[in-house]
Formats: C-alpha cells, sequence, structure tokens
C-alpha cells in the first residue's frame, strides 16, 4: 500500500501546490478553518490535521461566502450583462474529514441534480479534488455515524488514514484521485501499515425514523420550547458544512455593477418576506422549525439522507446552547397523538 | 422548445428590450419583452414563471402572462415594493434580463376535454390568464369555460377589454365578474369572489377549477368548492413565494419538501393537503 510518512507530508503540500490551490486545515488567528496552504504564514498557522473539525468547514472553497456572478452595464437601452465569473481554476482539499465530505455531497446534490446544474458550482466542483482524513477518534460533539455517515470512509478521491508516528496509509479511491497519485508517486513509499481501530463515540445519535415521524410533527408543540432560547442569529447556518442557502444581490457604480451570490440564513425574517410585506415564516418559531425540518426531514424526503452530518460545529457555536442532537433525541421521545 | 438554452448558465439573465408597455390598472402594468434581434430567449408554457430583472435593481419572479410564439413575452407586474416600483418607472426600450422558464405550469393536456372554471382576484389573474388564453388557442380541446374574476373596484380589473368584449364573445364562454364594494356607474355583481363563485354555484361534474389570487381568497375558495362537491384532485391552485434563484437551489422557497419555484408553483388541492399548512 503507499504510504506518506509524516517527513514527506509538507512537501507533498508544496508539490500539490504547484498545480493546484491547496486548502487545508489550518489554525489562524484565535480560530481555525480550511485556508490556502501556500498563502499561509508558517511563522503563526499551524496545520491542523489532528484535530478533528476545525471552526470552519471548508464550504467556502467550493461554495465562497461571496461570489460575483456576472458584471453589467446597468441602464437604460444600453443594458447588458458583460462577463460571467466561472471560476474553473483547480483546488484541492486536503485533510477534510467524512462529515465535510459528506457535507459536500449534499452540496453536490443540491446544486448538480435535479433539472439544473448551477454552472458557477460546478465550474468549482468540477476541478476540485478531495483528499479525506479518516477518523478514529471522534469528538464529544461528533455524531456523524448516527447520521449515515461513516467516519473512516469519507466519500472523496484520497482517503488518508493516520497510523501515528509511521505515516498516513494513503488510498485512491477514484480516477480524480488515482491521477493526482501519479503526479506525487516519488513522494510516497510502498509499505504495509495497519490502520487503528475506530473507538466509540461518546455521543450517540439515532437518527433511524426520525424524517418519517416529523412529517407527523409540523404542528406539535414541541417547537415552542424548542425553538424559545434561538436569537435567529444564523451562526448555526454559517457555520454548518451543508446549509447551502443564498441571496442574489446587486452592487453598482456608475454605469457599471455586478451581481453577486452570497451565502444567506433561513434564520432570518428577510429570508422568506415578499415584496409586498407578507412573510409564510415570520416568527422565530417558524423559522427554527423549518431549519431543523429542513436538516432532518425535508432533504431526507427529497435526497434520501439528511442534510445534517453530524460534524457538531452549530452545537459549539449556538451561543445560546440549542444542541440539534436533543432536538433529534426530544422529536424520538415526543408523543405524536396531542 | 426554447431556442437558446438558459440550461447552461440557469442563473445568468439574457437580455430583452422592453417594447411595449400597457397600463393595466392604477398598480398594474403589462411588460412586453423581446429579444432586441426580435423573437424571445425562451418559450414559456401556461402558468410557467421567468425571472425578470431590472440590471440595477434586483430580480423578482413573475408568472408569464402571455407568450405571442416568437414575438414577446408578456409580464402583468403589480407594484408592490423596490424592484416593481422601479419598474414600473421605465419605458419602452428599456432593457430588462430574464431568465427562465421556471416551474412546472398547468397540466394543460390532462385538462384537455373538461369543462373549466377559473377562478381568479386582482392580479392573480395574470396567471390565469395564459391558461385562459391557452384554451381559447385550442379551444376545440376543452369544454365550457367558465370565468369568475373580482377586484377592489372597476379600475382595478385587469385586462379589461378581454375580460368585457373578448371573452364573452368565445362559444361557449361565461365571464363572471365582481367588485368588494358598490361603485358609481357599475352595474354588475358587487362582492367577494367565494361567494359569487357559490352563488353562479357550477356543477362540479367532469370540470377542473383553477384559482389563483391573494392568498385569503385563495383559502375561501378552496372551502367553497369542497362545500361545492368539488374533489382535491379537481382543483388547482398556483402559488407564490420569495424567491431568489428559481431552481431549487437558494433553499427560500420550500413549503415542506417542495421548492415552489421548481416543483410548484402549479399544485393540486389534493397535492397541497400532503404539504405542511405553511402558505
Ligand atoms: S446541522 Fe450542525 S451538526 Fe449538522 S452538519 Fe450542520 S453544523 Fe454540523
Ligand atoms: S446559532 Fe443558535 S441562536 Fe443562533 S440562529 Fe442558530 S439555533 Fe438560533
Ligand atoms: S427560489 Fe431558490 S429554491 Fe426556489
Amino acid at each position: 500500500m503507499k504510504i506518506l510518512s509524516k517527513d514527506k507530508l509538507e512537501s507533498v503540500l508544496d508539490k500539490l501546490s504547484e498545480s493546484a490551490e491547496v486548502f487545508v486545515p489550518l489554525s489562524r488567528a484565535n480560530s481555525s478553518g480550511f485556508y490556502s496552504w501556500k498563502n499561509r504564514n508558517p511563522e503563526k498557522e499551524r496545520l491542523m490535521l489532528d484535530a478533528l473539525n476545525v471552526y470552519l468547514s471548508p464550504k467556502n472553497v467550493g461554495f465562497p461566502q461571496n461570489e460575483k456572478m456576472y458584471s453589467i452595464i446597468q441602464s437604460g437601452p444600453n443594458a447588458e450583462i458583460k462577463e460571467t465569473f466561472e471560476d474553473s481554476s483547480p483546488r484541492i482539499i486536503f485533510g477534510l474529514r467524512a462529515c465535510d465530505a459528506r457535507a459536500i455531497r449534499c452540496m453536490d446534490d443540491v446544486f448538480l441534480t435535479r433539472g439544473y446544474e448551477d454552472s458557477f458550482y460546478k465550474a468549482r466542483r468540477d476541478n476540485t479534488v478531495l483528499i479525506g482524513n479518516a477518523c478514529y477518534e471522534p469528538g464529544p460533539n461528533c455524531f456523524c455515524q448516527g447520521m449515515g455517515v461513516d467516519p473512516v470512509e469519507p466519500e472523496v478521491d484520497i482517503i488518508i488514514r493516520d497510523t501515528g508516528a509511521q505515516g498516513y496509509i494513503w488510498e485512491a479511491k477514484t480516477p480524480k484521485g488515482e491521477e493526482l497519485t501519479e503526479g506525487i508517486s516519488s513522494l510516497l513509499q510502498e509499505k504495509e501499515l495497519k490502520a487503528p481501530e475506530l473507538k466509540a463515540f461518546p455521543t450517540q445519535v439515532d437518527y433511524s425514523g426520525v424524517a418519517e415521524k416529523l412529517k407527523g410533527m409540523f404542528e406539535h408543540p414541541i417547537w415552542e420550547g424548542l425553538s424559545s432560547a434561538c436569537q435567529n442569529c444564523g451562526i448555526c447556518t454559517y457555520v454548518c458544512p451543508s446549509c447551502h442557502c443564498f441571496d442574489i444581490q446587486v452592487k453598482t457604480w456608475g454605469e457599471e455593477g455586478y451581481r453577486f451570490r452570497c451565502w444567506d440564513s433561513c434564520m432570518y425574517t428577510e429570508y422568506t418576506t415578499e415584496a409586498g410585506g407578507g412573510n409564510p415564516r415570520s416568527t422565530t418559531k417558524e423559522r427554527f422549525r423549518n431549519r431543523f425540518l429542513h436538516k432532518l426531514e425535508f432533504f431526507t424526503e427529497r435526497y434520501g439522507y439528511p442534510l445534517c452530518t453530524g460534524c457538531g460545529r452549530c452545537i459549539v457555536a449556538c451561543p445560546t446552547g440549542i444542541n440539534i442532537v436533543n432536538i433529534i433525541n426530544e422529536v424520538k421521545e415526543a408523543s405524536v397523538d396531542v | 422548445m426554447s431556442d437558446k438554452c438558459s440550461c447552461e448558465q440557469p442563473l445568468v439573465p439574457t437580455v430583452v428590450e422592453v417594447v411595449d408597455i400597457k397600463d393595466e390598472t392604477p398598480d398594474v402594468k403589462s411588460f412586453y419583452c423581446r429579444l432586441s434581434e426580435g423573437g424571445v430567449p425562451f418559450n414559456v408554457a401556461p402558468g410557467q414563471c421567468a425571472m425578470v430583472s431590472y440590471l440595477p435593481v434586483g430580480e423578482g419572479m413573475f408568472s408569464c402572462t402571455w407568450q405571442e410564439e416568437q414575438e414577446y413575452l408578456q409580464f402583468a407586474i403589480k407594484k408592490v415594493g423596490l424592484l416593481t416600483d422601479e419598474l414600473h418607472a421605465i419605458e419602452v426600450g428599456q432593457k430588462l434580463g430574464v431568465r427562465g422558464p421556471y416551474g412546472n405550469g398547468f397540466p394543460v393536456e390532462e385538462c384537455k376535454g373538461k369543462d373549466m372554471l377559473f377562478i381568479a382576484g386582482g392580479i392573480g389573474l395574470a396567471p390565469l390568464r395564459s391558461f385562459i388564453k391557452y384554451c381559447f388557442k385550442h379551444r376545440e380541446d376543452y369544454g365550457k369555460i367558465t370565468i369568475v374574476y373580482g377586484s377592489r373596484s372597476y379600475a382595478d380589473l385587469c385586462f379589461k377589454e378581454e375580460l368585457f368584449n373578448e371573452w364573452p364573445a368565445i362559444k361557449d364562454t361565461q365571464v363572471y365578474v365582481t367588485i368588494d364594494n358598490p361603485e358609481e356607474g357599475w352595474d354588475g355583481h358587487v362582492g367577494f369572489v367565494p361567494a359569487y363563485v357559490e352563488e353562479i354555484n357550477p356543477n362540479p361534474q367532469g370540470l377542473i377549477a383553477v384559482t389563483c389570487g391573494p392568498p385569503i381568497m385563495i383559502k375561501f375558495v378552496l372551502q367553497s368548492l369542497e362545500k361545492m362537491g368539488y374533489t382535491d384532485d379537481q382543483v388547482i391552485t398556483t402559488l407564490e413565494m420569495r424567491m431568489k434563484c428559481g431552481i431549487g437551489k437558494c433553499g427560500r422557497c420550500n413549503i415542506g419538501s417542495e421548492y415552489i419555484c421548481l416543483d410548484g408553483p402549479v399544485f393540486t388541492l389534493a397535492q397541497l393537503k400532503q404539504l405542511p399548512q405553511e402558505w
């Protein structure tokens, strides 16, 4: 089998960075996220392959928080669309975990299936290679397994498995992954190593039956209590690797301008406020319910698996302690014939 | 069907020129759009929508009230907010962006051979009009056509020429018009649409009812139809939600697991009853 020894790790990242932008988990200021290896500050920023989930997911790589779509000449009879900005530059996400890889599969299903391919997403996605880091020691807020994600088999092009001091097992899983592997084969070794055993999850979740049960719980009184602490700050949606909602806005100056899209959040009133002022989800409870039903019921009905990957980020980030694991448990316990 | 496939870059509009603007009511205007070189950027089936963008301001989803083949796309737009205020201020010659067509549209094929009952309130006639005109264009394919339409006042009735002159003259067609309150010079019916429908009481046998209007009107019309013995499969409506992408990606227009932009906007009452009551 192919092995990447730890002393070769940086050389591999350098080599890969010659032909693509390589995004790796890095510490940055007091936070962490997926940032360009080439543009890192080696004095201050640390590669965090050993951490489970960094604060910010790699969502930004395939689906930027702000993205210029096309430029315009804005006014009168001369108005026109000038240029569109699909970005097909090559990218590699190195070291993402199975939960974040699943979230990319969610995005792929949203942006690339059901009748329309989003050209902006597609341009980046077609040119992105995923190198996943298998998890063997789940953290306190991890519950991917309960959501149907296999932590040791991330859905990616190449899997790396940390065996400790000996290095990483390197497994190409797709043609894209094999091609990339060929380009760095001189930096890999051939030898046999054994992958570690997966440890038990401190947080146990049983999602089975939840989508089906939620179908009958839209009007259930449970939402009142569950949502009461929510401040509608939207943080949970921003840190979530699979929340894909966006807004389209315009920026203009003089005769020129451009349209861009940016992440939006279902937690905001504006999100569904109609031009005439009406809003089908005008209360916190309605917005909160929609978010969790989208994650746990609606997406599952549409695509066959939930839109929560069990990464645990929203649990850590919510300022008022709202916890999706508790929500799942409460739903399981709720009596439905009220 | 559509000559220029908008599917390659579904979020990027095609620029069209506004070739005519017509006042329908004090706050509704019709905009006729076509490509500068002639023709339409895509074909829109009855009940389908398009994203219309006034480039410096923004985009909004509008039902295409009629497409004259290869000639123009017509949108009847009511002034309700920022974008529509700006649209009402534009002049002929203005360039707009359009992308689409979006949504499922009306089941025009499945309705062939049936009697049709169209029930609309206010600007809600705009989407139904595409179906009504389609029926007239293929008159032999449909049975008796009954149109019940109401607005606040006479001035607020859209498409008056068709309503009072063209449509009633068509074979096997009844047009019933009502306004909310009595007014000088109006000798027609006065009252709300749902009550008027009950009064007219069209026999549900072999009929399909299609309704669109303010949400509150739709709710009452659905109740009335139920009372009159219509089954949930016989009743069709078209919904509205705030939209941004129009293609089931941006997330906001869902009712339950359905996206109104993609899976709708047209639903039978039977389908609506499967969804959470959030519309
Ligand atoms: S909902 Fe929370 S736990 Fe689930 S994927 Fe999103 S951030 Fe992670
Ligand atoms: S992070 Fe917590 S408080 Fe903020 S919107 Fe999400 S659930 Fe509500
Ligand atoms: S408008 Fe974006 S999902 Fe419907």
